[in-house]
């Protein structure tokens, strides 16, 4: 039952992250494939909906990285010198008592009118980069901390006197460490934690920002929630609703084989 | 002395001055970020002292709203929301625990496995919940309610969607599992007490196990403050409520920076706040859990 449920969590995993995938299908613009299944939907709605999964594919894989190198480089330092360590967990812990909507409104709000004045691509990258920051300053604390956790407790109280009667050195054991089962899975845990939230961060802001700048608020940065908000109105009478539920159930979609594949490794790692 | 600790460390320096500093940096790369120059830096300073001070002369150039009004508007929307808000979420996650150890516990003791296969729909409902984004929920409760949705709703959609019952359920049920296969809690269930399977109420099982795991999940309570503040701020923008969420928005979007230090000043008190009472309960009921928590 255990290994039907361990083949089965990807799969489902897999099948939920879809709609991720199905943006960059090559035939995935307008009269492709996703064109021809949503022809009742107004071709520049489906153009929007395929750009803005495009987009946000490229903002969850780039944090990801981003996030989960910085975290691993902190947790590692965090465990290689005690001081350092106490005061990167400070640091982390005052960002974390920040809600993270207000860092990625500060960081980004403001930087909206410069990206209005220049030219569409480099707005789009400066666009990308502003949230990545934002994005990874929100989810390093606790990506941090579900690292040191593991490798602080495999350092301190399993192996670290074992591999010191070898004449290891410190840095040499932390990298033998990093390499176990249980750091493994520590580290997938926290990509799937920056996962998650960087997608709840993304989300939320661009429907906020699209609530309430509109147009004016940030042309490059485009986001399922942006192109949700743009439609809210479908839900009431004389719309359709079809423009507003299709980008929500295809993010809550995500949203839930993230929650399954977090659950998942929490429980196997118990 | 160690209440005269515990409100020094909380109150003054993790409260005060964290939100005196937080509002400092904020503030500080707003100003950056949007090129203002150097004595802009210095101009925003004092209203943030003027407006501390409830001087009348704050914003003077921006009339239309007063240090008084913005600190009535948390306090009237913010605040209520973050706290039901809270609450709810402590009572989703003792309920969501108490079922799940009980139906372990019938499961485990007497083979009954009725429990056990009633709460898989519940558990894939929460799962399903929990991956609904809070301003789906929020524009979806907004159609039918406008902006009369009444506040017990709105906490509950920032609750049950969005995943912050959903972590906390599980972090509870996976520490009173824990504690559920300790020696005393197994002496416990001998005693033929009821299971308490709704609520974790004392006298019962599960509210025998919950004793055992308040003092790690009230920091974790307390943690997830800031969560909780963001969501109750997505609320206040989605419905239009006259509170902090909606002040923030409008500052951004006018370039007012009296308006924007102190809408962030007061939303990092109400965070302030709102973690300063749940750690005076863990302090008052579990002070050495506080001092390790500390």
């Amino acid at each position: 039952m255990k290994k039907l449920s361990s083949a089965l969590v990807p799969a489902c995993v897999l099948a939920l992250a879809s709609p991720l995938l199905l943006a960059w299908l090559p035939s995935g613009g307008e009269g492709g494939f996703l064109g021809s299944s949503l022809a009742s939907l107004p071709p520049a709605y489906v153009a929007s909906l395929v750009a803005s999964f495009r987009q946000l594919a490229i903002t969850l894989v780039a944090t990801a990285a981003f996030a989960a190198s910085i975290a691993v480089v902190l947790g590692y330092l965090c465990i290689f010198s005690p001081a350092v360590g106490r005061i990167v967990s400070s640091v982390l812990e005052a960002i974390e008592s920040v809600p993270a909507i207000l860092i990625a409104l500060f960081c980004y709000a403001p930087v909206s009118g410069y990206l209005a004045r220049h030219a569409e691509a480099s707005s789009a990258t400066v666009s990308l980069i502003v949230f990545i920051l934002a994005a990874t300053a929100t989810t390093l604390p606790e990506a941090v901390r579900g690292l040191t956790i593991p490798l602080g407790e495999l350092y301190y109280r399993k192996y670290s006197l074992s591999f010191r009667s070898y004449g290891f050195r410190k840095s040499r054991i932390l990298r033998i460490l990093m390499k176990t089962r249980t750091m493994r899975g520590a580290v997938s845990r926290s990509v799937a934690g920056i996962l998650l939230k960087t997608l709840v961060l993304d989300t939320s802001f661009g429907f906020i920002i699209q609530l309430g700048f509109g147009s004016y608020g940030t042309p490059a940065h485009l986001s399922p929630g942006a192109l949700i908000a743009a439609n809210r109105d479908a839900l009431f009478p004389g719309g359709d609703p079809v423009l507003f539920w299709l980008p929500a159930m295809a993010i809550a979609a995500i949203s839930l084989g993230l929650v399954l594949a977090l659950g998942e490794r929490k429980e196997s790692a118990e | 002395m160690r209440v005269a600790k515990f409100l020094l460390y909380e109150l003054v320096l993790r409260g005060a001055l964290f939100a005196a500093l937080g509002t400092a940096a904020l503030s500080a790369l707003y100003l950056a970020s949007i090129g203002a120059p150097p004595e802009s830096y210095a101009e925003t300073g004092r209203s943030f002292l003027l407006m501390l001070s409830g001087s009348p002369d704050f914003s003077a150039e921006h009339p239309g709203f007063s240090a008084g009004r913005i600190i009535a508007s948390g306090a009237a929307v913010t605040l209520p929301l973050a706290l039901a808000s809270i609450i709810m979420l402590a009572l989703v996650a003792f309920m969501g625990a108490a079922l799940s150890t009980t139906a372990d516990h019938l499961a485990s003791e007497y083979g009954a496995r009725a429990q056990s296969r009633l709460l898989i729909p519940l558990k894939l409902a929460a799962c399903a919940l929990a991956a609904i984004p809070l301003f789906v929920s929020f524009w979806a409760l907004g159609k039918d309610y406008g902006n009369q949705a009444p506040f017990p709703l709105i906490a509950a959609a920032t609750v049950l969607t969005g995943g912050l019952g959903w972590d906390a359920t599980r972090f509870l049920v996976s520490d009173m599992r824990r504690q559920a296969e300790s020696t005393n809690a197994m002496v416990f269930s001998t005693l033929g007490m009821p299971l308490g399977r709704l609520l974790p109420l004392p006298g019962t099982l599960s509210g025998y196990l919950l004793a055992s795991s308040v003092p790690r999940f009230l920091p974790y309570l307390a943690g997830k403050v800031p969560a909780i503040i963001g969501g109750v701020t997505i609320a206040e923008i989605v419905f239009s409520f006259p509170g902090l969420g909606s002040a923030l928005m409008d500052a951004l979007l006018e370039r007012n920076a009296d308006l924007l230090v102190a809408s962030v000043f007061m939303l990092l008190c109400l965070n302030a706040i709102v973690a300063f009472i749940v750690k005076t309960v863990l302090f008052l009921v579990y002070p050495r859990w506080y001092e390790k928590a500390v």
